[in-house]
């Protein structure tokens, strides 16, 4: 499909709203933000081209640039770090692209009420350390969060590997503003309040806009949670000679109800299996180490120290090996920046091939997880068998809930992608193995994604049949706020809305 | 001035750790070569350019424990706690 170019008098408009120097269309300003970092059929790369990239600085700008789309009837796509998972900043009609990364300011640090109100262009590493003089911390700690941004994390509603401790997203943004899709701006949180926490007045707006990627209308300002920075951190890596114990272990531990406990994770067979190719930690590792389970707990020195002993007294219990503090550390850390691996995979005959990283996500309870584990390595083995080009690199769950962290887990399981290979067979393969991924979830009482979010090909399709009678609210939502489906059309089956009222 | 010169700083030759990997440097390991034949050619290195990686990686994983916290606590030694304790 060829991108048709705007119409002059809209890019003429364009530049009166926003400057010419914050209006691109040419190749690179366009091509670098059709795609995301999961899988991209780079075969119809020309079918996500937006027309028009704009870099606002202003909420005022950005509804300008939304009301000129509903005048012309032309798509708009927010877009924040563009590292999502789940395509919600690609382009499926084209249109305006609308890139938040030039409001990345401060607004305020309010030491009283413990808040930080902040553009959507800034990223969390660099918004702690401009909080670390203070001696507060922004914990919102994605695998990309070196590299994300607030307003991306909103837009997915993101789940953060120490949310077990401090929460995720939608619990560490108090409010926001946001421009509706016909260019109104509000604010949203619980109540009116913009640094109330909890409220009972109203309907739960906040909720509403987190996770809506882009379909609902664009952040232009949150106010956060200001968390004290922790004297203490700890990680304890355990070893076990079975799944089933490490599994067992990772209920033990989740369970354990420690406050300061941020998270737990247990690796599977695979997963150390595909660590032991290349990774040093794991390399010298005996045979007999099969599964890992990794805790951290973060907070005040007098509070953790305690209860890592406790950890540890689990760990040892439930037949685990302390792996040593500098696998755990060294691991540890590394887990907050994850998008900075370099990725290669093996074809089936060992060769190493250059691989995109591709990780299918769901929640699943806990007494499901063996299941979907094996049901999950079946799926991608079948693909592999098909297609050398893909390659099963194990899986990880994490412990999912805010503050509780025992019930459900993020299920994650990593995939290689030798993208250079795509063609329409293998593309079609993978969507269908998807949507497979997606239904065991279902299936096992889950949710499609506890992370990422579930809008691409394939697992879209399984939306209606998670959210049942929750779908056709969305649809009604979805029309009333954005009667002319400007706003990232296409995404969530949300077409579907517009149909059924023509 | 002369630019990259392998013999300038030869790495040593590589001891078998697994079937899939070799190392050259204590606890630096590397792809078995014979695996990056086909698709992606393995890139030669002067030693101090492996030992600049290695160290890189190290002060980042310090770095990111500086970013989260004041101090880690160690596993190693909550372990001689517990054994102490009986």
């Amino acid at each position: 499909m060829a991108t048709i170019a705007l119409a002059d008098a809209v890019l003429e408009e364009l530049v009166a709203i926003c400057g010419e120097e914050h209006v691109f269309t040419g190749k690179s300003a366009l091509y670098n933000r059709a795609r995301v970092p999961a899988p991209f059929p780079v075969h119809r790369w020309d079918d996500h081209i937006p027309q028009a990239v704009v870099l606002p600085t202003s909420a005022e700008q950005i509804s300008e640039v939304v009301k000129l789309a509903n005048r012309h009837r032309i798509p708009v796509v927010p877009r924040a770090g563009g590292t999502g998972l789940t395509d919600g900043a690609v382009p499926l009609r084209h249109g305006i692209l609308v890139d938040v990364k030039l409001m990345n300011r401060i607004l305020e640090i309010d030491l009283e009420d413990r808040t930080v109100t902040v553009q959507p262009g800034i990223n969390m590493l660099k918004l702690s350390e401009e909080l670390r003089p203070y001696g507060f911390i922004y914990p919102d700690n994605p695998a990309s969060y070196p590299c994300s941004l607030v307003g991306g994390r909103i837009g997915t509603s993101g789940w953060s590997l120490i949310g077990a401790r401090y929460g995720h997203t939608r619990d560490l943004v108090i409010s926001f503003e946001i421009v509706l899709p016909t260019g109104e701006i509000i604010r949203v949180g619980d109540g009116g309040g913009k640094k109330v926490r909890k409220s009972s007045s109203g309907y739960q707006l906040k909720h509403l806009f987190m996770g809506h990627q882009g379909t609902l209308g664009i952040v232009t300002e949150a106010t956060l949670e200001l968390v004290k920075r922790p004297e203490a951190e700890f990680s304890a890596f355990f070893a076990y000679p079975a799944y089933v114990d490490a599994w067992k272990a990772t209920g033990d531990l989740a369970r354990s109800g420690f406050a300061t406990l941020a998270g737990v994770v247990l690796f599977d067979e695979k997963k150390v299996e595909y660590l032991r190719r290349d990774d040093e930690a794991y390399i010298p590792q005996p045979d007999s180490v099969k599964s890992v389970v990794a805790v951290a707990m973060y907070g005040q020195a007098a509070e953790v120290r305690p209860a890592a002993k406790e950890i540890m007294r689990i760990g040892k219990d439930s037949g685990g090996t302390y792996l040593g503090d500098e696998i755990s550390q060294a691991d540890w850390a590394a887990r907050h920046d994850r998008y900075a691996t370099p990725l290669h995979g093996r074809t089936r005959s060992g060769q190493v091939v250059p691989m995109g990283w591709h990780c299918e996500d769901a929640a699943i309870p806990y007494s499901a997880l063996p299941q979907v584990r094996e049901r999950w390595h079946a799926i991608a083995d079948g693909l592999r068998e098909r297609f050398d080009m893909f390659d099963d690199w194990g899986m990880f769950v994490y412990t999912n809930g805010a503050f509780k962290p025992w019930g459900d887990f993020l299920t994650e399981i990593d995939i290689g992608i030798w993208e250079m290979r795509w063609d329409e067979e293998s593309w079609a393969a993978w969507v269908d193995a998807k949507r497979e991924i997606g239904r065991v979830a279902v299936e096992a009482g889950g949710s499609l994604s506890a992370c990422h979010g579930s809008c691409r090909e394939g697992e879209v399709d399984l939306v209606p049949l998670e959210l049942g009678g929750g779908f056709e609210v969305m649809k009604k939502i979805k029309c009333a706020l954005d009667p002319n489906n400007v706003m990232n059309p296409g995404k969530y089956l949300l077409d579907r809305a517009y149909e059924e009222v023509d | 001035m002369l630019g990259f010169r392998l013999a300038a700083q030869k790495p040593p030759d590589p001891q078998r750790i697994t079937d899939d990997v070799v190392m050259r440097f204590e606890h630096v390991y590397e792809v078995d070569p014979a695996l990056m034949t086909e698709h992606v050619r393995q890139q030669e290195m002067p030693a101090w350019d492996t030992h600049r990686i290695v160290s890189g990686r190290w002060d980042h994983l310090a770095w990111m424990h500086d970013h989260f916290a004041d101090s880690v606590i160690s596993g190693e030694e909550l372990l001689r706690e517990i054994e102490a304790d009986g």
